[in-house]
Formats: C-alpha cells, structure tokens, sequence
C-alpha cells in the first residue's frame, strides 16, 4: 500500500468514526433543535468539524510534504480526487434540500438550525470524500491500470 | 490499442538483481510505482522513464518500447 493510500484510508476511518459517533449523539437527543440548546451537543459537533479536516490536513496534506513519499503517479490519483468531492457535496446538498422540503412542506418554514448542520456536513463530507476519492483512485488503478 | 511495455524486471536481474526499492530510490519515485509499471498497469511521464533508464545506465528504448 502506497504511503499516501494508507494515510488516507486512516483519515477516512477516523472521520468516519467521529460522524457515526455525532449521528448516534444526535439520534439520543432525538431532536436537532437540542443543538441550540445542548452546549455539550454544540461542541461536539464544532469538534467533528475542526477534527474531520484537521486529521485530513496531518495524515494526508503532511504526506505531499515528503518527496520521498509521492510521486507522480500518487499526484495523478490525487488530482483526480476531487471529482468525487463534487459530486458528494452535489448530493448532499440534494438529500438536505429534498428531506427538508418534505420534511417541512406543511408549515411552509424550516428551523434556523439546519442552516448551520447543512454548512457543518457539507465540510465534513467535503474532507471525506477527498480521501474516499484517493482511495477509489488507487483501487482503479490497481485494477486497470 | 498501442501499448507501451518495458523490461524493467529483466533489466533489474540483471544489475544484480537490483530491488525495487533500490530502483525507487534511483528514480525518485515509490516503490507502488516501479510495482505498477512492471505490472504494465502505469505509463510513466517522459521524466521517469529517463529516470529509470539512467538508473539502468541505458537507453530509454532499451527499457521502453511501444507497440502499436
């Protein structure tokens, strides 16, 4: 496994971790208006969100750092990687705006929270898919060349 | 479909079975990549084939052919 590959996997596993453990956090306090008024709650979340792409910028951005680490063909998978980083935001912010639409049709007005969760995902999901990316790249060319 | 091959693993054999770390390191690439190139699965920038054919101390056909 190539240096920049291993790095990204780890800090794919690490983000994952930390959003699981955010979703079950907000699946217990059963509502995300608790984010207004758990302090708790609202650290947390600013901490998954400082977390996810500070462990991005020291496992993987460090890498890029050490020539001895990457080379041209790890630049060319990297380069590649923000394709998936788009399309994962597009989605996104489809599902936020489709869910919340249906979720809210009825009283025709959306909670002031979701403004803030919506710009917090969209940067945890940004940093995700950087590394998903990285590691898709690695997979098709492993596989095709 | 044009194919670009090279005979990166013979010429390793016979620098004295050079390892393909060894080659990495003379080249300045990873190892992944001297991998991916024996395996015929990464065609490398003109800059790193002349890497690797200096590494060899030969010429770039002598490591790279193209076959149309």
């Amino acid at each position: 496994m190539a240096p920049l590959q291993k790095r990204a996997l780890y800090s794919l596993l690490i983000g994952l971790v930390l959003v699981a453990a955010l979703i079950v956090v907000f699946v217990i306090k059963g509502d995300v208006t608790a984010f207004s008024d758990d302090g708790n709650l609202r650290y947390l979340t600013y901490g998954v969100l400082i977390g996810v792409p500070l462990i991005y910028l020291i496992l993987v951005n460090l890498t890029l750092r050490k020539p001895t680490q990457i080379d041209e063909r790890d630049r060319r998978i990297m380069d590649k990687a923000p394709r998936l980083q788009l399309v994962a935001i597009y989605i996104s912010l489809a599902v936020w705006v489709i869910a919340l639409t249906e979720l809210y049709r009825e009283t025709g007005q959306i909670p002031r929270i979701f403004v803030t969760l919506i710009l917090f995902s969209t940067l945890i999901i940004s940093s995700l898919a950087q590394s998903l990316g990285i590691l898709i790249g690695y997979w098709r060319a492993n596989r095709n060349g | 479909m044009a194919r670009i091959n090279n005979q990166i693993r013979r010429l390793r054999f016979d620098h004295g079975e050079m390892t393909q770390e060894e080659l990495a390191q003379r080249a300045g690439c990873t190892r992944q990549t001297i991998i991916a190139l024996e395996q015929g699965k990464y065609v490398p920038s003109i800059e790193l084939a002349f890497k690797i054919a200096g590494a060899f101390g030969v010429s770039l056909e002598e490591v790279f052919q193209y076959e149309a």
